[in-house]
């Protein structure tokens, strides 16, 4: 059903182009990450997914909640999300809670995580590390090993 | 049934096959749509997207503004572009207010952009969105009655290198670098660096008028979540074109102008609702210029004694400008309340003026007038409230208290605005406002006002707008209407400023059309007309053709930029047709080569430029016919 729901959004994503006015705040470039982080997500874990992002906004909180079973407890989710600049919230990663960043140095630099959504050049880009997946014996589906750095 | 199920099926299937990569195109897609920023609240917007400043060419920002409706973009007397109303031209505009993110540029002494700013860059520019509204009731900034909002690249977005580079065959090269990173514990930078040679010639009378001359910009960004820190430098050495020379050919001179600013925004409370902003800029500028035929210095000369007339003239000026502003929203499902107050410190110091005149006397100046310094304090409000799903109601309050050292009064302001927002339904949108503002004469104005007349006054501008929008498919139809009304116009004869006497009212209707081929190819159509209760000496009505798009590695466009011809003085200024076409080719996703060709057809728009206390006019061309190569480099 998800997948029919997603399909129908992208073909009316190709054409709703024109708007009258946007009298609400826009909200679309955080619903395309919410559906890039649950694609992901999804790809990652074989489980039904609860969402943690530490601090996370109100508009954030009402696009997210779409697609995720959202937590304000880290311990009880089973996928972390750091979009902002935190300090790692206080519950370890294993291989049933895994940790996704936004910033690519962070990816490099904390073993916690284990790929990461970035911006990069004006282009969107995910990288997730190999030897990372493999410690937590992850396989990606195979339209995902694009996206795998060897480190 | 079974068959819609299966072709639903199928669809969903093929949509699958690479969902993950299709979603990241439309991600970046979105982005290069640039609407995260639309305040429809503010007024009748305008965008330049990303995506349209890439397909486009555009290089400055006057590519950009030289095709906005019910706007004339011209070459003032010191070979500097500057922007007028509909149907009228000034020498240096204070109607329009500039922003490069939170900071308005506009200079402390004229309240124009046009020496220091004028032809930004987009190199460093993410998008701009220009408004048709009062930007004051928001930001707190000085008053105006367009704004333009121009929002720096992220480094967020970028966090990498960018060298880019022009040659035209006519008007210079250009050289920028951008450079941004970020950090892990979640600052960021952005940094850019441009150097412009100007070249600009034209003959009148058989003498060369220059003004070649060398422009550069610096610009910082430094940022996290809730602190945003903007530097700005830029520099401009240029020739003085016809100048203030009596008779449009000064022998000699040259124009120099250097400005600085810092701001610093600061987002407070957990869910950023209190915001404080403060800022600091300062502005030196030095004016030569030789003339034997004598130099217009409004305040220098007495019309009954003609040796009066400065025929050697040199200045150099500094003005300051320090802002504080901070404002607290409040927000609910239907209501959002924003209160704010700024407070702006203006000084204007003369650091050396010296005079000669027709008997040889040099005179040492100080300033031509005791005002000086000026303390702008602001109380401001907006409130919206959703009255219905369908109807927004937007209202704005603001008191100005303008505080003066001395020769003009101390005067406060009071500012109004309602509007509101109807969508009955998707494809349908209206929007309206009425506006209630006031411009305050700036020092420039004060400095050359005409000689023995009453102080001069704060132009009073009353304005009704209507918009409305329908969409259908992949159309998009707009028509805009305003009704304007200024008392106490500030106009500046050949002898000085003055305030009209009597209420100055201008219409304007723009008709405009979207089509869109795809998410790359784009068809837009405008369309404007005007009236204007004085006598018109700048163009009236206008529009533009455009078309962009895109094959694979190819970007191309088209556009053709109308304004209509009008008589002044017995001057027949003719129609102007500024026809562009230029393309893309993308190497590779680092690295693009393009061509682009300007005014093909050679029929610009003219400026009117004047003679002798303007007793005689005469019009040049504003642009020449270009030929343009860039590249630009992302590593």
């Amino acid at each position: 059903m998800k997948a029919l729901y997603l399909s129908l959004t992208l073909l009316h994503l190709c054409y709703a182009e024109h708007y009258t006015f946007l009298v609400q705040p826009y909200s679309k470039e955080i619903e395309l990450e919410a559906k890039i982080i649950y694609e992901i997500a999804s790809a990652s874990l074989k489980e039904d997914i609860t969402l943690f992002i530490p601090n996370i906004s109100s508009m954030e909180e009402k696009v997210y909640t779409n697609y995720f079973t959202l937590t304000q407890e880290c311990e009880k989710a089973n996928f972390i999300f750091i979009n902002k600049t935190e300090e790692m919230p206080p519950c370890p990663s294993t291989k049933k809670r895994l940790f996704f960043t936004n910033n690519y140095r962070k990816l490099l630099s904390n073993k916690h995580f284990f790929g990461a959504l970035f911006w990069n050049k004006s282009r969107p880009n995910i990288v997730f590390s190999q030897k990372r997946l493999e410690e937590k014996a992850m396989t990606l589906p195979q339209n995902f090993h694009q996206f795998i750095e060897n480190f | 049934m079974f068959r819609t199920i299966l072709m639903l099926g199928l669809m969903s299937r093929l949509l699958f096959a690479d969902t993950i990569d299709t979603l990241l195109e439309e991600y970046q897609s979105t982005a290069e749509n640039s609407l995260q920023t639309i305040n429809e609240k503010i007024g009748h917007v305008v965008i330049y997207s990303q995506k349209e400043i890439r397909l486009m060419q555009y290089r400055t920002l006057n590519d950009i503004l030289k095709e906005l409706p019910l706007f004339n973009i011209n070459t003032n007397q010191f070979g500097l572009t500057n922007y007028s109303l509909t149907g009228s031209k000034t020498t240096t505009s204070g109607f329009f207010r500039f922003f490069i993110n939170d900071h308005e540029i506009s200079s402390g002494y004229d309240q124009s952009t046009s020496l220091s700013w004028s032809d930004l860059p987009l190199d460093f520019v993410d998008h701009v969105e220009i408004y048709y509204g009062e930007s004051s009731f928001s930001f707190g900034n000085e008053t105006g009655i367009y704004f333009v909002r121009i929002y720096t690249k992220s480094a967020l977005k970028e966090d990498g290198s960018e060298i880019a580079t022009w040659f035209s065959s006519k008007t210079g090269h250009s050289q920028s670098i951008t450079n941004s990173q970020i950090f892990e514990n979640g600052w960021s930078y952005l940094l850019f660096a441009n150097q412009e040679k100007i070249k600009k010639k034209t003959l009148y009378n058989q003498q060369k008028l220059t003004s070649n001359g060398t422009k550069h910009y610096l610009f910082a960004d430094i940022s996290n979540e809730t602190s945003k820190i903007n530097l700005g430098y830029t520099d401009i050495t240029k020739g003085n074109y016809t100048g203030l020379a009596l008779d449009a050919t000064p022998n000699d001179g040259e124009n120099i102008s250097k400005d600085f600013f810092l701001n610093y925004t600061h987002f407070l409370l957990e869910d950023k609702s209190l915001k404080a902003n403060f800022s600091f800029d300062v502005n030196e500028r030095s004016y030569e210029e030789i003339n034997d035929q004598g130099i217009n210095i409004t305040p220098l000369i007495t019309l009954s004694m003609p040796w009066s007339i400065p025929k050697n003239f040199e200045e150099d000026l500094r003005f300051t400008k320090s802002n504080a502003y901070v404002s607290k929203s409040f927000e609910s499902d239907k209501n959002a309340l924003i209160l704010a107050l700024n407070v702006k410190h203006k000084t204007y110091d003369v650091l050396k003026r010296k005079s000669t005149n027709f008997l040889n006397q040099t005179n040492e100046i100080d300033h031509y007038n005791s005002f000086k310094r000026e303390t702008i304090s602001s109380v401001l409000l907006q409130e919206s409230y959703q009255l219905k799903e369908d109807l927004l109601v937007v209202a704005n309050a603001k008191i100005d208290y303008y505080d003066r050292n001395a020769y003009l009064k101390d005067t406060d302001e009071k500012l109004l605005r309602i509007g509101a927002i109807y969508t009955p339904t998707p494809h349908f949108g209206f929007k309206a406002f009425y506006t209630q503002t006031a411009l305050p004469p700036s020092f420039y104005n004060v400095d050359y006002t005409k000689k023995n007349a009453v102080n001069l006054k704060s132009q009073r501008y009353n304005f009704y707008t209507l918009e409305a929008v329908y969409t259908e498919g992949n159309s998009k139809f707009g028509l805009t209407f305003d009704h304007v009304e200024i008392d106490d116009f500030l106009y500046q004869t050949p002898i000085g400023f003055v305030n009209i006497d009597h209420t100055i009212k201008t219409d304007g209707l723009i008709f405009d059309y979207e089509y869109s081929f795809s998410k790359r190819d784009k068809l837009h159509l405008n369309y404007y007309t005007s009236t204007l209760s004085e006598q018109i000496n700048n163009s009236t009505k206008g529009g533009f053709i455009k078309l962009m798009g895109g094959y694979q590695k190819f970007d191309y466009f088209t556009s053709l930029i109308y304004r209509n011809g009008y008589d002044y003085l017995g001057l027949d200024i003719p129609d102007s047709f500024d026809v562009s076409l230029g393309a893309t080719y993308h190497v590779t996703k680092d690295l693009s080569y393009s061509l682009k060709a300007s005014n093909i057809l050679n029929k610009s728009t003219q400026s009117l430029y004047f003679t002798n206390f303007g007793s005689n006019a005469f019009a040049l061309d504003d642009n020449d016919r270009s030929i343009t190569f860039s590249f630009k480099w992302v590593f």
